[in-house]
């Protein structure tokens, strides 16, 4: 036979012999029906340790599914933004704590049950506290640290006794993304080694269970429990209705369109030119809103510049104004994100119903009235309130548009609240009422020497904090001040060190991150706590950014001693707290982060809209929540 | 007694303190990292969204510094590298902690031996013999070839791979999108599976034998071009030696030199892994685990791949200094 056959002859078996491996190339084995599988993307694969589910001793990438099937919180986010607040999850009441906040009871909801068919009941959460208070290296033995003693005082009531009074300590307990949650104590209590334990195969509290995963952790499988009304799930929404999910990592985001156009990804959530190409390249496919700006902008967290507080000249309050007044809000958001974003102007100030009425209607009128002394005698009032409608009349202009520009609310809740004037006149003399000078089109540092800003970013260029960064670059650099970038993969520790001067504010030690849900802003608040301010070179348990303020350290001591119930107390120390980093201009937050996102309706349809509005888009992706919202998607009936 | 001496033990030596600097290196440069272990763990829980409180990183921070080993002088650390590298435990990963450093590498390399030692072992083969038939044939129709071949290799790796994976996963969807193993199987010996990891490895090896023949196909093509017109080529010709004597005895034999010192190096190198392979194709392996690695400044997971791959490529180039003889009879009487 000659080489050329042999080698056809080789190729033909082979192919024969994949024929019996699986049906074609589709990525669902025999045996688990597509039209019964929600395939959603796993967007923080790998799985750092394939086969190892111990959640409580790591980071194990747990939105594989993890967080979302396995645990469950003791209070959780309401994944219904528009109705918002925090609901009881395992707990069947809020948090109780006596007067001097040094103790607090939980009381347990009755009839959950652990995939293996134990009862949930307070032992778990006694000793789950109790084992992550005695070992080193599992997740929250800091925070643990605080108990004095916990115990059970019958089968769904537990009882924690803290060292010193806190009226927050229920928040670990808290499911935003990552909580402190109840460990099976049927099996980790025979465990030897808990830090070392793999929990293979996990045992579940919601309403999935394990079935497999990949060897090198791009994806895992799980089904739905035959017992799903003995989970929080079934008891307070319904049956789930994907038999099966897949959580799966594709690769580049070329590969995650491939594979919808395949029909074999049913969500994408990444950068806003996937999203518009996925919209333009299949007709069943849609995100959360049909026309421009398409995505959902209510995430819980904001993007833009911060700065060194410990550097000059960003610790001067008219150099970090000067820098916010010299940028085009709305050519920014036009030349990073098509004009899909909602802008913000304030750090923890995101874009939602519920901040759009704790937060930003009571400070809509102090916003318009706040006075900047820009030398020489002159004030300026920097508050633009028109800045998301001149967005709008460009998008107009471009895209189909679907948003009643009489509608204020519609607007400020689609395209953000507002921002600050694009006045680079006035920038130009708050920098020279500091001595800086403008010399051939370029502006000098009050030594003389030409003024260079170096950002420091991190290496992905699809992250939306780089995107925006080097949008304000741009604008900057239009300014005519000369920015660099420092990018390097270790942007994290040169931050958490200081030795930065202008970084961006994505995740920003949690100065950025609020509950979104409910209206505290402690956890915001209290990274900008003076205490933890360290000097330039010297790791800092707070803010990267170092900035504090003896008002802003009232503000956090008022909110310790504040009942988390005490919605009103905690609004209105809110509302100072912003008010104070606005005026000092702490950071620059441009815009929340968006959500683009895209849902395939081959296989799944009822997913979120404006008109169907029951969850926040990436619950569907990520966030620990999605469990409580599959029994709104239904099939299409395709096979 | 003379070739042992002037010969096999210098390169033993010589192996000896390259691997001995490597492996030093090894432990010297991440450590100049701007990136510290510890913190990138607690840094990372912020980027994904989990809630640290100050009081807790303080208590994360004196905890890792503790598990991960951080906590003596460098020079403690560097005589527990020494113990941990010939004891072959390399101790725990710190950013997969406390997965050991051992099971990590035992989860990706089979997956990456199993791929680049094929498709390094084919495309050579394929690249020696076409680039030799077609440097010394120089037909009309092998200039097709070689201008095939002079088309792909500038295209960078990635682009080929999307290429592959548009034509064959996309347009005819005959291969899976990416990955190791079908979903829902396990890893067992049984005809099935291996199939089906067959499957999932097809368009990964295909892009890289591609590539790799491609520039293995040329060094080759120039290497007989260039031997062809060589003296003792020439004057064979002329004696009328016949031809397939001249081809395999004169000029195969003599480009195969090179070829054979470029097959032992990318062997080598096979154990560093094939990062963008694995990326595109999310093809399991070595490469994303030392990218990892390196990103969070792991320093015991980057020993660990680092050290092997050192001691592969040194003792690749050893085991070549140490064959040369046999291929090259000027070693032997230099």
């Amino acid at each position: 036979m000659q080489p050329l056959k042999k080698v056809f002859l080789v190729l033909a078996i082979l192919l024969v012999l994949f024929s019996f491996t699986g049906t074609s190339a589709q990525v669902l084995p025999q045996g688990i029906p597509r039209d019964k599988t929600l395939i959603l993307p796993f967007l923080f694969a790998p799985l750092p340790v394939p086969g190892n589910w111990n959640q409580w001793a790591g980071w194990r990438a747990q939105n594989c599914g993890l967080h979302q099937f396995v645990t469950e919180p003791l209070w959780t986010l309401n994944p219904d933004v528009v109705k918002g607040g925090i609901i009881n999850a395992l707990a069947s009441e809020g948090p109780i704590y006596n007067k001097d906040f040094t103790r607090l009871v939980i009381k347990l909801r009755k009839g959950i049950y652990w995939s293996d068919g134990v009862e949930f009941t307070a032992d778990d959460v006694v000793f789950t506290i109790q084992k992550v208070k005695e070992t080193e290296g599992l997740d929250y033995h800091g925070a643990m640290q605080d108990v004095k003693r916990v115990y059970a005082t019958d089968r769904y009531t537990v009882v924690v006794d803290l060292n010193k009074p806190n009226a927050r300590f229920h928040t670990f307990f808290l499911e935003r993304w990552g909580a402190l949650r109840p460990m099976p104590k049927h099996i980790f209590s025979k465990v030897k080694d808990i830090l070392t334990y793999d929990f293979n195969p996990p045992v579940s509290l919601g309403p999935y269970v394990y079935v497999s995963h990949d060897p090198a952790g791009y994806w895992v499988l799980w089904k739905k429990r035959i017992d799903w009304q003995r989970t929080v799930t079934g008891q307070l929404f319904g049956e789930p209705k994907p038999e099966y999910v897949l959580f799966i990592h594709y690769g580049p985001p070329e590969k995650q369109n491939m594979a919808m156009l395949r029909h074999e990804l049913d969500v994408i959530q990444g950068t806003a030119e996937q999203m518009l190409t996925m919209l333009k390249m299949s007709n069943t496919t849609r995100s959360y809103r049909d026309t421009w700006p398409y995505i959902d902008p209510r995430d819980i967290s904001t993007r833009g510049p911060a700065f060194n507080h410990l550097v000059f000249p960003y610790n001067n309050k008219d150099v970090r104004w000067a820098l916010a007044l010299s940028i085009d809000i709305v050519e920014l958001a036009i030349s990073t994100y098509n004009g899909m974003v909602a802008m913000t102007p304030g750090l923890p100030l995101v874009v939602g119903k519920n901040f759009y009425d704790w937060y930003f209607k009571p400070l809509e009128a102090w916003l318009k009235n706040l006075t900047l002394d820009i030398g020489g005698g002159e004030k300026f009032k920097p508050w633009d309130p028109d800045a998301p409608w001149r967005l709008l009349d460009w998008a107009k202009k471009n895209y189909k548009v679907d948003i009643d520009p009489k509608n204020k609310e519609e607007v400020q809740l689609t395209l953000g609240y507002g921002w600050w004037k694009y006045a680079p006149e006035v920038a130009e003399k708050l920098l020279v009422k500091n001595g800086f000078k403008k010399i051939g089109g370029k502006w000098h540092l009050p030594d003389g020497k030409p003024w260079k800003i170096t950002i420091l970013r991190g290496p992905d260029p699809t992250d939306m904090a780089n995107i925006v960064i080097l949008g304000v670059a741009e604008q900057w650099k239009k300014f005519g001040i000369d920015v660099v970038f420092n990018v390097s993969a270790a942007a994290a520790t040169l931050a958490l060190n200081g030795q930065f001067e202008v970084l961006n504010t994505g995740h920003g030690g949690f100065a950025g991150e609020p509950w979104g849900l409910h209206p505290d802003l402690y956890l915001c608040f209290n990274a900008m706590n003076s205490k933890y301010v360290r000097p330039v070179g010297e790791p800092t348990l707070g803010w990267a950014c170092r900035w504090s303020d003896p008002r802003m350290d009232k503000i956090i001591s008022s909110l310790e001693k504040t009942r988390w119930s005490d919605l009103a107390t905690i609004k209105k120390l809110g509302l100072e707290g912003l008010k104070l980093q606005i005026e000092e201009m702490v950071a620059i937050p441009c815009f929340n982060c968006p959500i683009a996102i895209v849902f395939d309706e081959y296989y799944w349809t009822n997913w979120p809209s404006p008109k169907n509005d029951y969850a926040r888009c990436d619950n569907f992706t990520t966030w620990p929540q999605l469990k409580y919202i599959l029994h709104q998607i239904r099939p299409t009936g395709r096979k | 007694m003379s070739f042992i001496k002037r010969y096999l033990i210098p390169r033993l030596i010589q192996y000896v303190i390259v691997t001995f600097l490597g492996l030093t290196a090894i432990f010297i440069f991440p450590r100049l990292l701007p990136v510290d272990p510890v913190k990138q763990q607690l840094t990372q829980y912020q980027t994904f969204g989990v809630y640290v409180s100050p009081e807790q990183q303080e208590e994360i921070i004196k905890t890792l510094k503790q598990l991960y080993g951080l906590e003596g002088t460098l020079w403690d650390q560097y005589i527990m590298f020494w113990k941990r590298f010939f004891s072959g435990n390399f101790g725990p990963s710190l950013s997969r902690f406390p997965t050991p450093v051992n099971q990590l590498l035992a989860m990706a390399l089979p997956w990456t031996l199993g791929l680049l030692s094929v498709t390094t072992i084919l495309s050579w083969i394929i690249a020696v013999i076409a680039g030799g038939i077609v440097g010394y044939f120089r037909k009309k129709w092998m200039e097709a070839i070689d201008i095939l071949i002079m088309i792909i290799r500038p295209i960078p790796y990635y682009i080929t791979a999307l290429i592959f994976l548009i034509l064959f996963s996309y347009i005819f969807p005959i291969f899976p999108l990416g990955g190791g193993i079908g979903v829902g199987r396990t890893l067992s010996f049984n005809l099935q599976t291996i199939l089906n990891i067959i499957k999932h490895a097809t368009l990964p090896a295909l892009t890289l034998l591609v590539v790799g023949i491609a520039w293995q196909f040329q060094s080759m093509k120039l290497i007989v071009q260039s031997i062809q017109t060589e003296d003792h080529v020439i004057y064979a010709k002329t004696a009328g030696v016949d031809e397939k004597n001249i081809v395999f005895s004169h000029i195969i034999k003599n480009a195969m030199l090179p070829m054979i010192t470029q097959l032992g190096l990318q062997f080598g190198g096979i154990f560093s892994g094939a990062l963008i392979t694995e990326m595109v194709f999310t093809y399991p392996g070595i490469g994303q685990i030392l990218y990892d690695a390196i990103m969070r400044a792991d320093y015991n997971l980057i020993m660990g791949i680092m050290c092997i791959s050192v001691v592969a490529v040194t003792t690749s180039v050893l085991f070549l200094d140490l064959i040369y003889p046999f291929f090259d009879p000027r070693v032997r009487y230099r």
